[in-house]
């Protein structure tokens, strides 16, 4: 099986194929994780379909600085972002029709809808969703989510914090 | 169960399965879409460019000289100086001195002659016929 530095490679060397043995191979990450975020298969699809159609033109010119992995997870958070920031006022929206979160038995075992939460965390602002998301839909250690967003892993933490806490405010936790 | 546990479970089952082969060929596809799009719209910007250097150049040439087209010679209003029109102001005078010369000669009354002159203001005339007298 071939690494992904040597299809990257065969890809600059204008082999499509090899581009397409990598979509093969990462296209359920980048779908998977577009899937928590819209919660919509065709969203999902579109999104994913994106982030390739961004691979393909800037792998061209990829020099391997940082691994391929690392710099795909960018990709994937850059466009999530673009998707936060294009849904604003249809999310706005959209709470406007969702209901009260919604009580199970008691405070302690409350129970939210995953549109809710989307919905929350699409408030929060920039560097905090994209810790969040990175950490809560592809479990990344914050020194791989610092990586990826350009930040420590001190700074990542303490985004995901307060994030956290925001969220929690958001879907009317009391702690 | 932490809160991030709780989260993570609330978003975990939405995990399926993709056609890859199916989706590879729809990127393909919306890749050459795009791709005819973005030569679509440089080929428009082109043409845009085209004829606005055409319009310059067809705009400069009017003004500079004649055209020729279907057998004629085309000019523009600026093509006529001041010295061809003095030309035209000159031949003027020969004209009228003639028809001044045939009202006299057909007719036998001067005075026809001098009154029509006088009419379109030719004091040129007068005051040589004046002088002459």
């Amino acid at each position: 099986m071939k690494k992904d530095r040597e299809l990257i490679q065969e890809f600059q060397n204008g082999d499509e194929e090899a581009f397409n043995e990598l979509v093969r191979r990462y296209l359920d990450l980048v779908h998977g994780f577009f899937q928590k975020i819209t919660n919509d298969e065709m969203e999902a699809e579109d999104l994913a379909q994106n982030v390739f159609i961004k691979l393909f033109k800037s792998l061209k010119r990829f020099r391997f600085e940082s691994e391929f992995n690392t710099y795909l997870y960018r990709v994937n958070a850059n466009t999530a972002n673009t998707y936060f920031k294009r849904n604003k006022w249809r999310n706005i929206l959209h709470l406007d029709q969702t209901d009260e979160p919604s009580y199970v038995d008691n405070q302690q075992d409350r129970e939210w809808k995953k549109e809710e939460l989307w919905n929350a965390i699409s408030k929060l602002p920039k560097k905090q969703r994209l810790v969040v998301m990175m950490r809560i839909s592809e479990m990344l250690p914050f020194k791989d989510i610092g990586n990826i967003l350009h930040m420590s892993e001190g700074t990542a933490k303490v985004n995901f914090h307060h994030g956290v806490k925001r969220i929690k405010v958001l879907l009317g936790i009391v702690e | 169960m932490n809160f991030e546990s709780k989260i993570r479970q609330t978003i975990s089952d939405s995990d399926r399965t993709i056609d890859k082969e199916q989706f590879i060929n729809n990127l393909t596809e919306a890749r050459y879409k795009q791709k005819l799009k973005r030569s679509q719209a440089i080929s428009g910007i082109l043409a845009i460019c085209l004829i606005i250097i055409v319009g310059i150049a067809s705009y400069f040439e009017l003004d500079q000289g004649a055209i020729y087209s279907g057998g004629n010679f085309y000019f523009s209003d600026s093509n006529i100086s001041n010295s061809d029109f003095d030309e035209y102001n000159l031949n003027n005078d020969y004209y009228i001195d003639d028809l001044a010369i045939y009202i006299i000669e057909e007719e036998d009354d001067i005075w026809t002659a001098f009154s029509f002159l006088d009419e379109i203001e030719y004091d040129n005339f007068i005051n040589y016929m004046e002088e002459e007298s």
